[in-house]
């Protein structure tokens, strides 16, 4: 990974950046964001289409929970992966199966899932907090550029790749299921397998995510984005074009607030997300006249 | 039962939350036909047709027939979809016209054909217009469109005049009659459109959670008689 460092490095000086830009774990966050930004802004003009944005709430809590559960079953403190990603998948995919089978409306069944880890998280966070101290487990919950290694970005470009992949391959099925389920699957398009897949895909996007912007806060990279696209956007391709460009830039703003002010990378990145949001209502109308 | 039924319901009852929607319902439709459910408000038509496309849980059999390119056709009586979501008219015809995602360009073969599809509905020309900018009439079009290109084998269609002008409705008709009698399409349709039923038809099935009747449009409309002719149009 040393050549990305080595590039981030050199542009940076060239841009004229402070020297602090040109530290190794700075770069290594940049280069993160740079891949994990335009993934999940991408994602988010799906997610929000798909009417997903409070699941990815849910998500978020159940990583929270999968962590303390990591640490619980003596996973590493900074590699519970397979913990989170394995709570987490277990969760969507119960999610998907009880609002397919339900005639609660999807909300609802959400709602009682995010109760339901919530719940199970605190419980578990408490107990686990008599082994360890809890400012340990801050990265996770809020974000941290610090806690970035050389290991979770190559696992950041690797899964990043798989789902972008995936992304493509099932793009126009999954936009047509998200505009008329009926017509999707009169056209043979398998509705069930969209339905829980879409979910695996999001899942492990947000996983890797965590360390970068926390659990309690990622849901908002998956949803802000689009929304504020939304307000810009007038076709399929100008909403992804603008969710990954406002995915980017909120990304790399809220790293540089976080380093400059040393607050929580996560909070950073969802202030710089909400301020693209606020700005792209006024801009949204202006252009509508 | 015969084999050359296209579609054979064989005593489907369907339920939803505890209640009998459709009961005990056998019917045959024949390939290249117009076949048109007529009934009531609630009186499971729309549901009938969802389970025929799989979409709706059902006691007993339906069987669908193909003999040719397997293709549904689908015509909802409602868009689901959130009208604010920014797609064109062209994206979401290329959604099942082209592998590139749409999000990356509508390529142009795709573009031939949208531009074709949409002259065929009256809709020339309208290819950059958001879904979310459409009139209910004019979304509908877009929808028929969706379903009748390429002519697929079967098409099922929840009452597809709604909402259209008396032109767009002719034209409709010009298409559906095209369908069958060019393409050997079998049409399945819900409508409570009374003079189109007689003009289109081939058969008419009248549903009150059973079939009450089922023959030629005249016969089934006139035994029907007067006054529940009414009931049975849902006017």
């Amino acid at each position: 990974m040393t050549w990305l460092y080595g590039w981030w490095i050199d542009l940076a000086r060239a841009l004229g950046l402070p020297e602090a830009y040109c530290y190794p774990f700075i770069a290594r966050g940049i280069v993160a964001i740079l891949i994990l930004a335009p993934l999940l802004g991408a994602l988010s003009h799906l997610v929000v289409a798909r009417r997903l944005a409070f699941f990815s709430t849910t998500l978020g809590q159940a990583a929270l929970t999968g962590l303390v559960i990591g640490v619980a079953i003596g996973q590493p403190l900074d590699a519970t992966y397979t913990a989170i990603l394995g709570f987490c998948l277990l969760i969507a995919v119960i999610m998907v199966f009880v609002r397919r089978h339900t005639t609660l409306p999807p909300d609802t069944v959400i709602g009682v899932f995010m109760a339901f880890t919530l719940g199970l998280g605190i419980c578990l966070l408490v107990a686990a907090t008599r082994r360890f101290n809890i400012h340990q487990i801050e990265a996770v919950m809020f974000g941290s550029v610090l806690t970035i290694t050389d290991r979770d970005l190559i696992l950041a470009i690797v899964l990043g790749l798989l789902v972008l992949a995936a992304l493509v391959v099932t793009y126009n099925v999954l936009l047509a299921d998200s505009l008329s389920p009926p017509i999707a699957r009169a056209r043979g398009a398998p509705t069930t397998l969209i339905d829980y897949g879409f979910v695996v895909i999001v899942t492990v996007a947000i996983t890797v995510s965590l360390k970068i912007i926390g659990a309690l806060l990622v849901e908002a990279m998956v949803v802000v984005p689009a929304a504020a696209a939304r307000n810009l956007a007038h076709s399929a391709r100008s909403y992804l074009g603008w969710s990954i460009v406002f995915a980017t830039i909120s990304g790399l703003a809220g790293l540089f607030i976080s380093t400059s002010w040393r607050v929580p990378t996560g909070g950073a990145i969802v202030l710089s997300l909400s301020a693209v949001f606020f700005l792209s209502l006024p801009i949204g109308r202006l252009l509508r006249r | 039962m015969t084999a050359s039924a296209a579609i054979e319901l064989d005593h489907v009852t369907i339920r939803r939350e505890g209640r009998v929607v459709v009961e005990d319902a056998c019917l045959e439709i024949n390939p290249a036909t117009i076949h048109v459910v007529i009934g009531p408000n609630g009186a499971g038509k729309s549901t009938l047709l969802s389970a025929v496309l799989g979409q709706t849980a059902f006691a007993g059999t339906i069987e669908l027939r193909f003999r040719g390119n397997g293709l549904v056709g689908y015509v909802p009586q409602s868009f689901v979809a959130d009208r604010t979501l920014p797609v064109t008219i062209a994206e979401f015809l290329a959604l099942a016209r082209q592998k590139l995602p749409v999000c990356l360009g509508v390529r142009p073969a795709a573009r031939a054909r949208i531009a074709e599809i949409l002259a065929r509905v009256g809709l020339a020309g309208m290819e950059h217009r958001r879904l979310g900018e459409l009139s209910g009439g004019e979304l509908r079009r877009v929808l028929i469109g969706n379903a009748i290109e390429p002519a697929p084998e079967l098409l099922l269609c929840d009452e597809p005049a709604t909402g259209l002008d008396p032109d767009a409705i002719a034209e409709l008709d010009r298409v559906l009659c095209g369908l069958r009698d060019d393409h050997g399409t079998t049409v399945l349709m819900v409508s409570h459109d009374r003079a189109q039923v007689r003009r289109i038809a081939n058969r008419v099935t009248y549903l009150h959670v059973q079939i009450k009747d089922t023959g030629p449009p005249a016969k089934v409309l006139e035994r029907a008689g007067a006054a529940s002719l009414d009931e049975a149009m849902g006017l």
